[in-house]
């Protein structure tokens, strides 16, 4: 490595600290001041409690609390250990396999596409209730239940769980890469541990701590939700976000101080529930200390061994359905209860969409393919600097590092958004394409370096070193050598980068100032009440751009390596 | 053409890894160095190359053609380096791992010429456009060696690169090796841990 570029490629963490950390510490001091009486936009004035002695003192408060607690860490623990769960009871079998193939279309269907893929399903007028209606159910009319948005939010908690227990089993698989699980359980075993005691005594502690940045993520993003909530978490009240965000959108600009409030009342109990997720591991450890050496071989959980795979299986067919029910609803004309399947399909569904969703959709792939593109030469720029500092210094990438890059996915968004706006308007930055992208970058740039850091440090760095003796150029080494070897992993990383881009609805609304229109923000605020048919129309095609995403990721290196055994793993 | 070591050492800390090494190997020769594991061999390689690890502290000097090595940058050694790996690229075919070493300006018709030129030298015609997965472990030795060669080093360094061979490979790919070192008149430096490994039975042992 050549001094002038080593000293070029120190540039890329400082930019990318303020690419994506300075956003969210201005957006917190900007939503947070107004708490506080300060930099209000309803006008001047001073330090002040007001807004959280009113925000405290409102009657949708203790419901909106109850309704955010209650979903967010119930979804985060099932997420964990239904991930832990199936990871025990069925590593190493096909149907892991099958697990770990579905993965990438799982995780490609949006939170928003899926939400209302699963309320079509459970509605009184679902399609579960029609398989069963009007035989054996005796409905002939859709019944008067309450499913969706129950107001102790249960409807919201399982499809959080059914989406984020693959997100989880998705860090539980890059965890066990690095673990010798194969021989570890062989060694277990050979001492006469049962499969379940090898996991929770031998595994289990090494994989954790992998786990636990994922597991914070996934409780902000339960206590903080918006899309979701909209679509399927209760109304009356609301989970504290949704009310948070309709406060802020509020004509009246007094209401943007207890908005600003509530941001900081959910910014703390964030903090509060992962402060308690470390607790309850300190104590977790402390009392399995004890346990771990007493000899138990047999575990009281081996009867229900078998649930690990009913559950896996019970996700994926949900999601299968949620898939099926959008797609037919899509193709439908009509479908009356207690119809099975719909009496006459048509592709007018589609036709008549097609032309309000141009716009919409071409601003959702160029959103997502800017900031994909800026995140991945950031972090590639990242990776680049980190090992030229690695020769130089000996530098090693510490938790603390993962801390940062996981920041953006710590914080709630609705705690931070509401102060980037303000900062944008302040700018006149406010619905530009600029502040577009960079609010997608935001939230793109962790999902790409998280998914590219194993690939590119574990990258034969000797491949480099006689690229650079054979050709001389450094340059030429890294586009068709070290970038050749690594596509696979970079295009993968780009596709999840893409379809977090695609999937954002709050960043998108905050930021563009109402001037862009996402086929996320539109599918969403479709599903308030619009046609079904429409709506499934919407929350498909939500669905097809990150599968693009993901299907390219595989096939363009699949393709292009087709000759080359050794590319394809 | 030679390569000059003059009480070259690396120390790891304050401990140095061996004593001071001065050796002078000509062209077309190819010296070996030998020592248990440990004491220094390819980290002495690395020092050479370029690829130093920080954590090292180097004293002495490096020559090379009556160039000073000691502060040029790896790209601009013009020292050539095999490892006990192949290290083919993996996503480029044959043709593609060899034209790569080749300088830039070349047409496409020279490229072609120079590489099937070399894969005849090897017995290797016709192996172009294979996948390196599907070649033998003599087979990837040899094409290794070919695409160090023709990048045109001015000197040649060879990390173990016979160890991972069986018995009677490992016999055919060291003559191929060193006649091919010979052929091309520049020097090498060979690190290996069995002194058959050695082209003249003398070696250089580091302590």
């Amino acid at each position: 490595m050549s001094p002038s570029r080593s000293n070029w490629l120190k540039i890329f963490p400082y930019l990318t600290l303020a690419a994506f950390l300075l956003p969210i510490l201005v957006g917190l001091v900007f939503t947070g001041a107004p708490a506080f009486g300060l930099l209000s936009a309803a006008g001047p004035s001073g330090f002040s409690l007001d807004p959280l002695r009113l925000l405290l003192f409102h009657p949708s408060l203790p419901g909106a609390l109850r309704a955010t607690i209650l979903s967010g860490v119930t979804a985060a623990s099932l997420s964990l250990a239904l991930a832990l769960w199936i990871a025990a009871t069925m590593h190493g079998t096909k149907l892991w396999r099958l697990i770990e193939f579905s993965l990438a279309p799982l995780l490609s269907l949006p939170h928003a596409a899926f939400a209302i893929g699963f309320v079509f399903l459970i509605a009184p007028s679902g399609w579960l209730l029609r398989a069963v209606s009007p035989v054996p159910s005796g409905f002939a009319y859709p019944p008067d239940w309450i499913t969706a948005g129950d107001p102790w939010a249960v409807s919201l908690t399982l499809t959080m769980v059914l989406k984020e227990t693959p997100f989880m089993l998705l860090m539980v698989f890059s965890g066990l890469s690095r673990i010798d699980v194969k021989r570890t359980v062989w060694v277990g075993r050979s001492l006469g541990y049962h499969r379940l005691r090898i996991w929770t005594r031998l595994i289990i502690p090494q994989l954790y701590p992998m786990l636990r940045l994922p597991l914070f993520a996934v409780i902000a993003y339960s206590l903080s939700v918006v899309d979701l909530a909209y679509i399927i978490g209760p109304s009356l009240p609301p989970t504290l976000s949704v009310l948070i965000d309709r406060w802020f959108n509020e004509p009246d600009t007094s209401y943007r101080m207890i908005g600003a409030a509530g941001a900081v009342l959910l910014f703390f109990i964030t903090l509060l529930c992962i402060v308690t997720a470390l607790l309850v591991e300190y104590l977790v450890k402390k009392a399995a200390a004890g346990r771990m050496l007493n000899g138990q071989r047999r575990s009281p959980f081996e009867p229900l061994a078998a649930t690990g795979s009913l559950y896996a299986m019970l996700i994926l067919l949900i999601n299968v359905l949620c898939l099926l029910v959008l797609i037919i609803w899509s193709l439908s004309n009509i479908w009356r209860f207690p119809d099975f399947l719909p009496s006459h399909y048509a592709l007018g569904n589609w036709a008549k969409s097609w032309e309000r969703m141009v716009e919409p959709l071409s601003v959702s792939v160029a959103a997502a393919l800017a900031s994909c593109l800026i995140s991945s030469i950031l972090v590639i720029g990242c990776f680049e600097n980190e090992r030229t500092l690695a020769q130089t210094r000996q530098i090693s990438i510490s938790q603390r590092s993962l801390w940062i890059i996981f920041m953006p996915l710590l914080i709630p968004q609705i705690s931070f958004l509401f102060g980037i706006q303000v900062l944008l308007v302040i700018l006149h930055l406010d619905g530009t394409w600029f502040a577009l992208i960079w609010i997608h970058l935001v939230f793109v740039l962790p999902y790409v370096f998280l998914t590219l850091a194993n690939a590119y440090r574990t990258y034969d760095q000797r491949f480099s070193h006689v690229g650079i003796t054979l050709s001389s150029s450094p340059r030429k080494t890294f586009t068709r050598v070290k970038l050749p070897i690594l596509m696979k992993p970079v295009l993968f990383s780009l596709a999840v980068g893409f379809s977090v881009s695609i999937a954002q609805y709050l960043p998108t609304l905050y930021v563009g100032n109402g001037r862009f229109a996402t086929i996320t923000t539109e599918t969403v605020s479709l599903a308030a009440g619009s046609d079904r048919r429409i709506i499934a129309v919407y929350a498909l095609s939500q669905f097809i751009l990150p599968l693009i995403g993901y299907v390219s990721a595989i096939t363009v290196p699949y393709v292009m390596h087709r000759n080359r055994q050794l590319m394809r793993n | 053409m030679s390569l000059a070591l003059e009480s070259v050492q690396i120390s790891l800390g304050s401990t140095p890894l061996f004593s001071p090494l001065s050796l002078t190997v000509e062209p077309g020769t190819i010296a070996t160095v030998m020592g248990p594991s440990g004491c220094g061999k390819s980290t002495l390689l690395a020092a050479i190359c370029g690829t130093l690890d920080p954590g090292f502290s180097f004293a002495g000097t490096i020559v090379l053609n009556g160039r000073k090595l000691n502060d040029i940058a790896v790209e601009q050694r013009r020292v050539g380096i095999l490892f006990q790996d192949d290290l083919l690229f993996p996503h480029l075919d044959v043709f593609g791992n060899m034209a790569f070493a080749l300088p830039a300006g070349l047409s496409g018709a020279q490229k072609r010429e120079r590489v099937i030129k070399s894969l005849e030298s090897a017995d290797l015609e016709g192996f172009q456009k294979r996948d390196i997965a599907t070649l033998s472990g003599g087979q990837k030795a040899r094409v290794s060696l070919l695409r160090a060669l023709l990048a045109e080093p001015e000197a040649i360094l060879l990390d173990e690169p016979f160890s991972k061979l069986d018995e009677e490979l490992r016999s055919s790919v060291r003559t191929f090796v060193f006649g091919q070192i010979r052929r091309m008149q520049i020097p090498a430096l060979l690190v290996t841990h069995e002194t058959a490994d050695s082209p003249d039975g003398t070696y250089i042992k580091l302590t």
